[in-house]
């Protein structure tokens, strides 16, 4: 899946499972403080995104913080299994 | 962020919740008399009676039908629990029934069979009607309580059975099944799964458990002021302590239950967030099994209960990881 159309897909899950209801999100949004998300709510998003993607591990020292949207953007880039 | 684990909207749901009666009436002696009796818990239960069809566990199925894969997954195993927990203590329950100590205990002890035997109808028909489980023996093998705890249950019954109600089986099966089994292990599930029923808007789900919780207060309180009997009398208290030691220790390799493997999202963010979960729900357990201590009358084993729960933990997370070829994932986060 082209990057951009990966991004667009990451942007529209993060809006339908927001916990303050489905809406359209932008990457600059905050994952906690805009739109709600709490540490079940993460674990579920996270879950929908491993399997949306195949997502693989990545190493602890690779971790980034996932304060907006446009991280989680930039995480399931990195770890999203490429074809071989 | 972690998932809150205390009572519900602020409810006392057990004596546990209420800082009075655990409070040192003198010195460091907790005072007896705030432990209800048999009589006064048998009236509590003629007053406290409730119907699983006035739950209408139907009104939940659409609701559970669009549950996202991780709240499914929890809520499911979840219940699974508690249904195979109380099918165990149906099955059990009558040897402490048949050989109580006096009249008044048994007289509620009966009370509590048919408490038990409507948490099971409860727990089946919101299985079946509501989340769209299939009752089948699969459950029992997917259960940590049904593999870890069920054979030790039914041992100590069964030697209540075998030795003609001698009084320190009965105080052995006692600990397994009212402090350490409700106390314990049904109490922080029935807490955990309360807050995701209504995190998730299942309302059926939230009534009943509410329902069972505060049958499941009763039983406990039974339990401790049975057990504070025991301890008192002199002559049972070193088993006493040395089952309630035992039965933490099982406890904690329950809920770290090696036998499953445990959800373990990649994304770090994600998995640090699934590993405070487990361990505040596992703290849930290691405080309960703590604050009972004073109530029935062994604070001093608190240093104890600490360090076995804390080596059984240790133990079962290196099972998991034997188990399974991978760390467990509150391993994995720290």
């Amino acid at each position: 899946m082209p990057e951009d159309q990966q991004a667009e897909r990451v942007r529209e899950l993060v809006g339908a499972m927001s916990p303050l209801g489905a809406r359209t999100v932008t990457s600059s949004d905050r994952v906690v403080d805009d739109l709600g998300y709490d540490s079940v709510a993460i674990l579920e998003l996270a879950l929908a995104l491993e399997v949306e993607f195949d997502l693989q591990a990545i190493a602890e020292d690779q971790a980034v913080d996932l304060l907006t949207v446009g991280d989680i953007e930039q995480l399931v880039g990195q770890l999203a299994r490429k074809p071989a | 962020m972690t998932i809150t684990t205390g009572p519900v909207s602020g409810e006392i749901l057990d004596i546990l919740d209420d800082p009075a009666p655990s409070r040192p009436a003198a010195g460091n002696t907790p005072d007896r008399s705030t432990l209800p009796g048999a009589l006064a818990l048998y009236a509590r239960w003629e007053k406290g009676q409730w119907s699983v069809g006035d739950v209408r566990v139907e009104r939940d199925r659409e609701t559970w039908a669009a549950l996202r894969p991780f709240a499914e997954r929890e809520l499911g195993d979840a219940l699974t629990e508690l249904e195979v927990g109380e099918v165990c203590v149906t099955r059990t329950l009558s040897a402490l029934v048949d050989h109580a100590p006096t009249d008044d205990d048994r007289i509620y002890l009966c009370t509590q069979l048919a408490d038990e035997g409507r948490h099971v109808r409860f727990f089946q028909e919101y299985l079946t009607t509501a989340a769209g489980i299939e009752l089948d023996s699969a459950l029992d093998e997917a259960s940590a309580y049904g593999q870890l705890f069920e054979p030790q249950l039914v041992a100590a019954t069964s030697r209540v059975r075998e030795s003609g109600g001698d009084r320190g089986a009965w105080y052995e099966a006692l600990v397994g099944y009212h402090l350490i089994t409700e106390g314990v292990l049904a109490a922080a599930a029935l807490r955990t799964t309360r807050v995701l029923a209504q995190r998730y808007g299942l309302h059926a789900l939230h009534e009943g458990l509410g329902n069972v919780a505060r049958d499941e207060s009763r039983h406990l309180t039974y339990g401790l002021m049975a057990a504070r009997r025991g301890v008192d009398d002199g002559e049972h208290r070193e088993l006493i302590a040395r089952c309630y030691l035992s039965g933490a220790e099982l406890a904690a390799r329950v809920m770290v239950n090696p036998h499953k493997k445990a959800i373990t999202p990649v994304m770090t963010a994600a998995l640090h967030a699934r590993a405070r979960q487990l361990t505040a729900q596992w703290q849930v357990g290691l405080d309960r099994a703590v604050r009972q201590l004073r109530l029935i009358g062994l604070p001093g084993l608190r240093d104890d209960v600490e360090r076995s729960w804390s080596a059984a933990q240790r133990r079962a997370l290196a099972e998991y990881r034997e188990r399974w070829d991978t760390e467990h994932p509150v391993v994995l986060a720290a």
